[in-house]
């Protein structure tokens, strides 16, 4: 069982992670560090820089190539510091999260104030519930759709899942203040 | 009609559906069952060309049904006309703004001319002629259901897909039900997990079994009456039953609503 | 807007932090004194319809779409500090959670979407709603949009100014904001568009729904 005190610990440690790598702007010693968070990793270091990648990927690549290119247009040259610098530094940042994600139980780390894990607690399993039914709502679609949907049903269609969204979350809303009378949450 | 082999699908590494094969004959009314969580739904996704299962094949009159193959817009339309999947929550197919719409979204996009007649045909059948002008998203649960059953049969599908149209129904409405699909020309899966309701709808079963495999394939009488496998589908259960002071413990399927 | 960790300086980030930390208290007070003890079972589901809102896709001429943020339609059917609230929700757990978008771009996020764009869909919102409801809701759905638009990119632009080193090149987003304004603004202008079309559909059901609520 793992302990909030442990748990809270990480959560510290990562932020202050994430905050010294966000400062950093010397190649070595991001470097580094993304060699002592790719350690830490251990067996899950693949599937983690995977998900980093992919995580960050269109964003650093687009603005990458974009810079690159003005760059060399304006002086003949790449702006290799800065390339090197900043994708490494997106990389360290993001790879930190990652582990943190992996290896935390946030709800534990966020215990010391009950109402916050609580609420993270009841948004996350609603949440999670909700996009379940809003893939079927886009599969209600696809099932009747014989040719392409115009433009005008697909408004339909989107604006009907989001008032059902709205819909559920009022009813949701609703049994938990229930529920929490009944387990004595207030007074 | 359809055909399946070495289905496998699974959910992040969660295996859904293993090792899945049948066969579909035109005119046959098949009933699903399976406990919660044993794939049913996921297999009629797959039937339907809406998820793509990780290997193997569904051939529906001998050409292949996936998510890819039906974005050539020929197999599409032909796929989609004749092949309809009842959502267990019909709130998931119901967008326009009223029940007539509704039911003419599928003749519509056929660009049929008697949408008129089909429309009042279809919702005077299943009963809901006097909501026609209302939203479907005002009525209760049962009345949805029949509205997306009417915007199904305004196609005149070859092959109906039905997940849990039961599950909401009352037990007129459930009466109802099993009547209505015992009349209709079609081919029928239907998945439950109710066992008193299951004979009234096919005559064929198919049994996912919790480790999601097919448990059985045949005629449904010999299965309802076989109670270890009954038990190892977790269909049916043992627990204790009080009589009048006596108690004893016996196997035991309940009819849940 | 998903912009990863590490473009955002420190100098920039750690300030909008105090910023947001500082209305979050506000907004935590304001929607605990408007809905006392069904505050947080509230809050939960707003925060979820919310998240689960940047699932539905928003459609887009030729079968694409983009996603929707929803920022009008939240602002101007639960106000300014619902919206807010459970928008930053929203972006702690995409980041925390499930890795998107980024931590150092949260407050970033919860200010120009959650506070400045709720803020400003729900002024377009009350300050035309006389003229009809669907044009009001159609300008807060745009204006929650847009005007988060602008200051992202404006944020953005801002860094080769506060972040640079010695020989002036810079260290964190690179482009200024001759590069940042007309990339971010002429898209958002249009995606504004459908944002505003689907704030108009969506916000006339859920006061359907509201009324069928006061009916029962």
């Amino acid at each position: 069982m793992p302990s909030a005190a442990l748990e809270r610990a990480k959560f510290l440690v990562w932020l202050a992670a994430i905050v010294a790598a966000s400062w950093l702007s010397d190649a070595a010693w991001l470097a580094a560090g993304l060699g002592l968070v790719l350690l830490a990793a251990g067996r899950a270091v693949f599937r983690l820089t995977r998900r980093a990648l992919l995580a960050t990927l269109a964003f650093t690549g687009t603005v990458s190539l974009t810079y690159a290119a003005w760059f060399w247009w304006q002086q003949d040259a790449l702006p290799l510091d800065w390339l090197v610098t900043v994708n490494l530094r997106v990389l360290l940042m993001a790879l930190l999260t990652f582990l943190f994600i992996e290896r935390t139980n946030l709800f534990l780390a966020l215990g010391f104030s009950r109402r916050l894990s609580f609420l993270l607690v009841l948004a996350v399993s609603q949440s999670l519930a909700l996009r379940r039914t809003l893939d079927e709502f886009r599969q209600g679609l696809d099932s009747r759709a014989l040719v392409r949907v115009g433009l005008r049903d697909r408004y339909r269609a989107a604006a009907r899942a989001a008032g059902w969204l709205f819909d559920r979350a009022l009813a949701n809303a609703h049994e938990s203040a229930r529920a929490m009378q009944s387990r004595g949450m207030f007074r | 009609m359809i055909e399946v082999a070495g289905l496998h699908h699974d959910y992040g590494g969660q295996p859904s559906l293993v090792d899945i094969a049948f066969t579909l004959a035109p005119g046959e009314k098949v009933v699903l069952l399976g406990s919660n969580g044993c794939g049913k739904s996921t297999l009629l996704k797959i039937l339907d060309g809406l998820i793509a299962a990780k290997s193997g094949r569904v051939d529906y009159d001998g050409q292949a049904v996936s998510p890819s193959t039906l974005k050539q817009p020929d197999w599409r339309r032909r796929f989609r006309r004749e092949v309809a999947l009842l959502f267990q929550n019909p709130d998931v197919m119901l967008f326009n703004p009223s029940v007539y719409d509704e039911i003419a979204f599928g003749p519509r996009q056929m660009e049929l001319d008697d949408v008129d007649a089909r429309v009042r045909h279809w919702a005077g059948l299943v009963g809901v002629t006097e909501f026609l002008d209302r939203p479907p998203f005002t009525l209760s649960g049962g009345e949805k259901q029949r509205v997306a059953l009417a915007a199904l049969l305004a196609l005149e599908p070859r092959l109906l897909l039905l997940d849990e149209p039961a599950a909401a129904l009352d037990p007129r409405a459930t009466g109802w039900l099993v009547d209505f699909l015992a009349d209709l020309p079609v081919t029928l899966l239907v998945t439950t997990h109710n066992l008193g309701l299951a004979p009234e709808l096919g005559q064929r079963a198919l049994v996912l079994g919790e480790d999601h495999r097919l448990l059985h394939d045949g005629d449904i009488e010999p299965f309802l009456a076989d109670t270890e496998r009954l038990i190892a589908a977790n269909l049916a259960h043992v627990h204790r039953h009080r009589h009048g002071g006596l108690e004893h413990r016996h196997w035991h399927g309940h009819d849940w609503q | 807007m998903h912009i990863p960790d590490g473009f955002i300086a420190p100098q920039m980030y750690l300030p909008l932090y105090g910023a947001a930390a500082g209305l979050w208290a506000v907004g935590a007070r304001r929607i605990a004194r408007d809905l006392d003890e069904t505050t947080l079972p509230w809050l939960a589901a707003l925060t979820a319809a919310a998240f689960a809102l940047s699932f539905i896709a928003l459609p887009l001429p030729g079968g694409t779409s983009a996603h929707v943020t929803g920022v009008g339609l939240l602002a101007a059917c639960f106000g300014i500090w619902q919206a807010f609230m459970a928008l930053s929700l929203v972006f702690a757990i995409q980041a925390l959670l499930f890795g998107d978008g980024g931590v150092t771009t949260l407050p970033l996020n919860a200010l120009a979407m959650g506070f400045a764009g709720a803020l400003a869909a729900r002024g377009v919102f009350l300050s035309t709603r006389r003229v009809g409801q669907t044009p009001a809701l159609f300008l807060a759905g745009w204006i929650g949009l847009f005007l988060p638009a602008v200051l992202i990119a404006l944020a953005l632009g801002a860094q080769p100014l506060i972040a640079a080193n010695e020989a002036g090149t810079p260290r964190y987003f690179p482009f200024g904001w001759s590069v940042t304004l007309p990339a971010l603004l002429i898209p958002h202008a249009l995606l504004g568009l459908g944002e505003g079309a689907l704030t108009v559909l969506g916000g006339r059901a859920i006061e359907r729904l509201r009324e069928r609520y006061r009916n029962d």
